[in-house]
C-alpha cells in the first residue's frame, strides 16, 4: 500500500508539474481591478463575457489549489495521514457558511443566491492564504513552487472578488456590496501547536480551500447555463 | 488508525446481533472444522460517481477464513458522528453499495469503512474519504452515429454522439468535454481527436474505398475519463468523384506528351537512324568502278584507276597518245557548234570509261566527237569552264589557259574536224582534253568560207588563244568581262561537213577586229575582206605560221612574221594583229587586251600556207615538232 500510493503520488506530482508548465504565464500576471466610478471612464464589457472570465478564473484557482494541496500532501503529510482530510478537530473553516451543498438544494436557489454564496466564499479565503503563505515560510524546507502558488492564489483570489462583485452589480443590478463576509472568528490560530499538527491543520486549509474553488467554480457554471439557458 | 471510538462501538453492537445469529447456526452445522478464522480484511476497491448525484462504491473481500461472511460499510459524513450503514446493497451488484440520490451530498467528505464478519470475529477494512465531486466517473456517450458526408467531391466522416443520459449538462451541473478516436479497419494504432464540448465532429483524413471503426468517451470537467463507447464501424464508399478530374487531366496530358515524343521521334527518325546506327562508309576511290569489279571484271576496273601518264602496258600503242589533231571549241549557235559542256558532262556520264579526271574530255574522242559535231547544239553561252587541251608532248597543241577558272561562258565541247585528208593521222584519242569555253562569244571569222563569214556574228566557236608569255591575265573587255581567249581553233566544225565536200586550203587568219559583242573576227589574210568597222589599215600582213618554240613543255609559240607595211602604233579600233612585235596586245577581247611582253605570241595558228593543209586550222603537229625539238 505504501508503494501504491507512493507511485500514485508520484503520478499527481507529474500532473502538478504539467500544470505548473501549462500554467506559469499565469503566475506572472498582475491584474490591477480598474477603479470604475462611472461607466463612461472604464472600457465595459458584456455580462456574458465577464461571466465567462470569472468561470476561467475558478478554474484556474481550482487547478492551482489542487496542486498546491498535493504539493503540500507530499511534502509533509505523513503517508498514513493522508488520506483522513478531515480530522474531527479541522473542519473547514467555510462548514458554517450557510450554502446549499446538495444538488437539489442548489438547483432550487436563485441566482441571487448563487452569487452572493460565491462572494462569501471568496471572501471568506482571502485572510487564510495570506496565513498560509505566512505558515509555509515557518517550515524548513518548503519547496518554491508552493509558496509562490500560494502567493498566486491569494492574488487570484481577489481578482475573483472583483469580477463577482461586478457581476452582481450587472447581473443583479444592485448596489456596490461593501460588506465583508469574512467573520475573524473563523480564523483561530493557534502557533503553539506542534508540527504535526500544524501540518495538519494546513493541510486541512489546503483541502478545504481545494474544495471551496471546486464549490465557486461549479456555481458559477450553474448560473452560466441558467443565463444562457441552454448548456446542452 | 487512530479514531475509531464511536464508529468501532456502533459497528460492534450491530455485528454483535450478527454473531449471535451465526452461533445458532453453527450449532446445526456438523464440527470437526478446525481451519476457521476470522474474515480477511476487504478493501475498498473505488467509489465512482456518473453524474455527481449519486455514487457506488466496490469493495474487495479478504480471505473468508473459511465461514460465511457477512460484509457492511459504513460510512460517516464530513465529521458528524453519525453512523450510517450503506442503504443499498444489491442495486450495484455484489460487494457494492449504491448511495441514491437523497444520500449523497456533494462537497461533503464520506468515510467509508466496509466491515467483513464471520462466526469466529470480524475485520475492518481501512476506511477512505470519499468527496463525490472528486469521483465523478460519466458513463459512455451514447448514440454514435457516423455519416460519410462530401465536401466539394472529397468525402469525409460526420461523427455525432449523446452525452449519458443521466448527465445533466443542461443545468451545466456536469461539463462534459469528449474524446473521438478512430482508425481504418485492419491498422493498429487509433487516431486521436478531441472535439471538446462538443457533440459532433468531422473527420476528413479518411480514404475512400475503406471501413473505419470509432470509439467515443467523455469526462467532466474535474473527474475520471469514461469508458470508451462501443466501436461504431463505417464504410466509406469508393469515391472517385474528387479524383476523377485529376485523372482525367492525367491522361490527357500523358497522352499529348506522348504525341509530342512520337512527332519528334519521327522527325528525327533519319538523324536517330544516323545516329543510333551510323552509316559505314565505303570504300571510295575515284575513278573506280565498282560495277566493272562485281562484275568479275577486274582490269577494267583497276585500269580506269590508272593515271594517264604511266603508258598501260599491253594494247595502247604508243602513237596513240599522239593527238594529231587539235580540237576546236566552237560555241554559240551553230549548227556545228562543239557539244557544251552539257553534253560533254552527259557524254562523259554516258561513257564509263570517261571521266573529268583524267583529262580525257573525250573518251574515244575522235568517233564520238564527230559524232557529237553533228549534232546541232545550241549555243550555251552560260557555261565556261576551260579546259586546255593538253596534247602530249609528242605532239599537239596544247591549249594553255591562263586562268583555270570556270568562267561562265560557253563551254564548248572541241569538234574534231572530220577531214577527208589522208593526212589527217588516226587519232585514236586524245589524251588530255580540257575544255576553253570562251568567255564570251568570239566570232569565228568566216575566214574559211565566205559562208562561214555570214554567219559570223553567230559564230562564236572560233578561238583564238593567246596565251601570254607572261601569264598574265590580260584585261577584259568590259563588254566581256572575262578573259577572252582566241582559240585559233578555227571554225573547224562549222566547215567540217563543208570541208568534207569542199576542202579549202586554209589561209591564215587574223583578227581583224572585236566587236563590241567581244566577238572577235577574223578574216583570212589574203582576203581584203573588212569588217563593218572597217579598218584602213587593215592591209596587214602577218605571218603566224612560224614556230619560233615550245614554251614549258606545252605552249606553242609561234612568231609572227611581221611584214607589217605599217609600222608604228596603229590602233584600230578593230584591233589587228599587225601591230608590231612590239605591241603586246592580246586581242582576243575587243580592244583592250594588252599585253605586256614581247611579241612573243602564241597562237594557235591557222595553218601555214605552205604546209600541207591537214586540217582547217590545225598545225601540223610534226612540223611543229620538228622545230621545236
Amino acid at each position: 500500500i505504501w508503494v501504491n500510493t507512493s507511485v500514485q503520488a508520484g503520478v499527481k506530482s507529474r500532473t502538478v508539474g504539467r500544470w505548473v508548465v501549462l500554467l506559469w504565464p499565469l503566475l506572472l500576471i498582475k491584474c490591477v481591478p480598474l477603479d470604475c466610478q462611472d461607466e463612461q471612464s472604464c472600457p465595459s464589457i458584456s455580462q456574458e463575457k465577464l461571466l465567462d472570465r470569472v468561470i476561467q478564473h475558478a478554474e484556474l484557482i481550482y487547478r492551482v489549489s489542487e496542486d498546491s494541496c498535493t504539493l503540500f500532501e507530499e511534502m509533509f503529510v505523513p503517508f498514513p495521514l493522508r488520506l483522513q482530510s478531515n480530522q474531527a478537530g479541522y473542519a473547514c473553516i467555510t462548514k458554517a457558511l450557510p450554502i446549499p451543498s446538495s444538488r437539489s438544494e442548489i438547483q432550487q436557489i436563485s441566482d441571487q443566491y448563487l452569487l452572493h454564496s460565491v462572494l462569501m466564499l471568496v471572501r471568506s479565503w482571502i485572510e487564510p492564504l495570506v496565513y498560509l503563505q505566512t505558515t509555509l515560510e515557518r517550515y524548513d524546507n518548503a519547496p518554491d513552487l508552493l509558496l509562490n502558488k500560494t502567493k498566486w492564489l491569494s492574488e487570484k483570489l481577489l481578482s475573483l472578488e472583483q469580477g463577482v462583485l461586478v457581476l452582481i452589480t450587472k447581473m443583479l443590478n444592485e448596489g456596490m456590496v461593501s460588506t465583508s463576509y469574512s467573520d475573524p472568528s473563523l480564523v483561530q490560530y493557534d502557533m503553539q501547536l506542534d508540527m504535526l499538527e500544524s501540518i495538519m491543520r494546513d493541510y486541512t486549509l489546503f483541502n478545504c480551500f481545494k474544495k471551496d474553488a471546486h464549490k465557486m467554480e461549479a456555481f458559477l457554471k450553474l448560473l452560466k447555463c441558467r443565463q444562457t439557458n441552454n448548456c446542452a | 488508525m487512530l479514531i475509531r471510538g464511536p464508529v468501532e462501538t456502533r459497528i460492534k453492537a450491530v455485528t454483535m446481533m450478527k454473531e449471535i445469529i451465526l452461533l445458532f447456526l453453527l450449532f446445526y452445522m456438523a464440527c470437526g472444522n478446525t481451519s476457521f478464522g476470522p474474515p480477511g480484511k476487504p478493501t475498498l476497491t473505488n467509489c465512482r460517481s456518473p453524474e455527481k448525484e449519486t455514487f457506488t462504491c466496490w469493495w474487495k473481500p479478504g480471505s473468508d477464513g473459511g465461514l460465511p461472511t457477512i460484509y457492511a460499510l459504513f460510512y460517516l459524513k464530513d465529521n458528524s458522528d453519525t453512523l450510517y450503514e450503506c442503504p443499498d446493497y444489491h442495486t450495484a451488484g455484489k460487494n457494492s453499495c449504491f448511495f441514491n440520490k437523497n444520500e449523497t451530498s456533494v462537497w461533503v467528505n464520506y468515510n467509508i469503512t466496509v466491515v467483513a464478519t464471520n462466526q469466529i470475529g470480524r475485520t475492518f477494512s481501512d476506511p477512505v474519504d470519499v468527496d463525490v465531486a472528486y469521483i465523478v466517473q460519466p458513463h459512455t456517450p451514447e448514440n454514435v452515429t457516423v455519416n460519410v458526408m462530401e465536401n466539394k467531391g472529397w468525402p469525409f466522416l460526420r461523427v455525432s454522439w449523446e452525452s449519458p443520459h443521466k448527465a445533466d449538462i443542461r443545468s451545466g451541473w456536469i461539463t462534459l468535454v469528449y474524446e473521438l478516436r478512430s482508425r481504418m479497419e485492419g491498422e493498429v494504432e487509433w487516431e486521436e481527436h478531441f472535439p471538446g464540448q462538443q457533440k459532433t465532429f468531422n473527420i476528413f483524413s479518411i480514404r475512400s474505398g475503406s471501413s473505419y471503426l470509432l470509439q467515443v468517451r467523455c469526462k467532466p470537467d474535474h473527474g475520471f475519463w469514461s469508458e470508451w463507447s462501443s466501436t461504431t464501424k463505417i464504410k466509406v464508399p469508393e469515391y472517385f468523384f474528387g479524383e476523377r478530374y485529376l485523372w482525367i487531366l492525367i491522361a490527357v496530358f500523358s497522352s499529348l506528351v506522348f504525341l509530342i515524343l512520337a512527332w519528334i521521334l519521327y522527325m528525327n527518325s533519319r538523324s536517330l537512324k544516323n545516329c543510333i546506327l551510323p552509316p559505314v562508309p565505303g570504300p571510295k576511290i575515284k575513278g573506280f568502278d565498282h560495277q566493272s569489279l562485281k562484275n568479275g571484271s577486274h582490269k577494267d576496273s583497276f585500269n580506269s584507276l590508272m593515271i594517264p601518264e604511266i603508258p598501260p602496258n599491253s594494247s595502247s600503242n604508243y602513237e596513240d597518245l599522239l593527238v594529231e589533231y587539235l580540237e576546236v571549241f566552237i560555241s554559240g549557235d551553230q549548227e556545228l557548234s562543239m557539244e557544251e559542256g552539257k553534253d560533254m558532262q552527259d557524254f562523259k556520264s554516258e561513257s564509263s570509261t570517261c571521266d573529268s579526271d583524267s583529262g580525257r574530255g573525250s573518251c574515244d574522242s575522235q568517233t564520238l566527237l564527230t559524232d557529237k559535231c553533228k549534232e546541232v547544239n545550241k549555243d550555251e553561252l552560260n557555261k565556261n569552264c576551260k579546259e586546255t587541251l593538253e596534247i602530249s608532248h609528242r605532239g599537239g597543241l596544247i591549249y594553255e589557259d591562263s586562268t583555270d577558272t570556270c568562267n561562265e561562258r560557253v563551254k564548248t565541247w572541241p569538234c574534231l574536224p572530220q577531214y577527208a585528208s589522208s593526212h589527217v593521222p588516226q587519232m585514236s584519242s586524245l589524251k588530255m582534253v580540257k575544255q576553253h569555253c570562251l568567255s564570251d562569244t568570239l566570232l569565228a571569222h568566216g575566214s574559211l568560207s565566205s559562208n562561214a563569214h555570214k554567219h559570223n556574228e553567230s559564230f562564236t566557236s572560233t578561238y583564238w588563244d593567246f596565251s601570254l608569255s607572261n601569264k598574265q591575265p590580260s584585261q577584259i573587255h568590259p563588254q566581256t568581262s572575262k578573259h577572252l581567249q582566241a582559240h585559233s581553233d578555227i571554225n573547224i566544225c562549222k566547215l567540217t561537213n563543208e570541208i568534207h565536200t569542199t576542202f579549202k586550203p586554209i589561209q591564215y587568219v587574223e583578227v581583224q577586229t572585236v566587236n563590241e559583242e567581244g566577238m572577235v573576227l577574223l578574216q583570212p589574210v589574203e582576203s581584203v575582206q573588212s569588217q563593218a568597222e572597217g579598218c584602213p589599215h587593215a592591209h596587214h600582213r602577218e605571218d603566224y605560221s612560224k614556230v619560233k618554240g615550245v614554251r614549258n613543255g606545252n605552249t606553242l609559240l609561234l612568231e609572227r612574221g611581221v611584214t607589217v607595211t605599217e609600222g608604228g602604233m596603229d590602233w584600230c579600233v578593230c584591233d589587228k594583229m599587225e601591230t608590231s612585235s612590239n605591241k603586246e596586245r592580246d586581242y582576243m577581247s575587243a580592244n583592250t587586251l594588252k599585253h605586256q611582253d614581247a611579241s612573243m605570241k602564241t597562237f594557235t595558228m591557222p595553218f601555214q600556207e605552205q604546209k600541207p593543209p591537214t586540217a582547217n586550222g590545225y598545225v601540223d603537229t610534226a612540223m611543229m615538232f620538228s622545230v621545236s625539238m
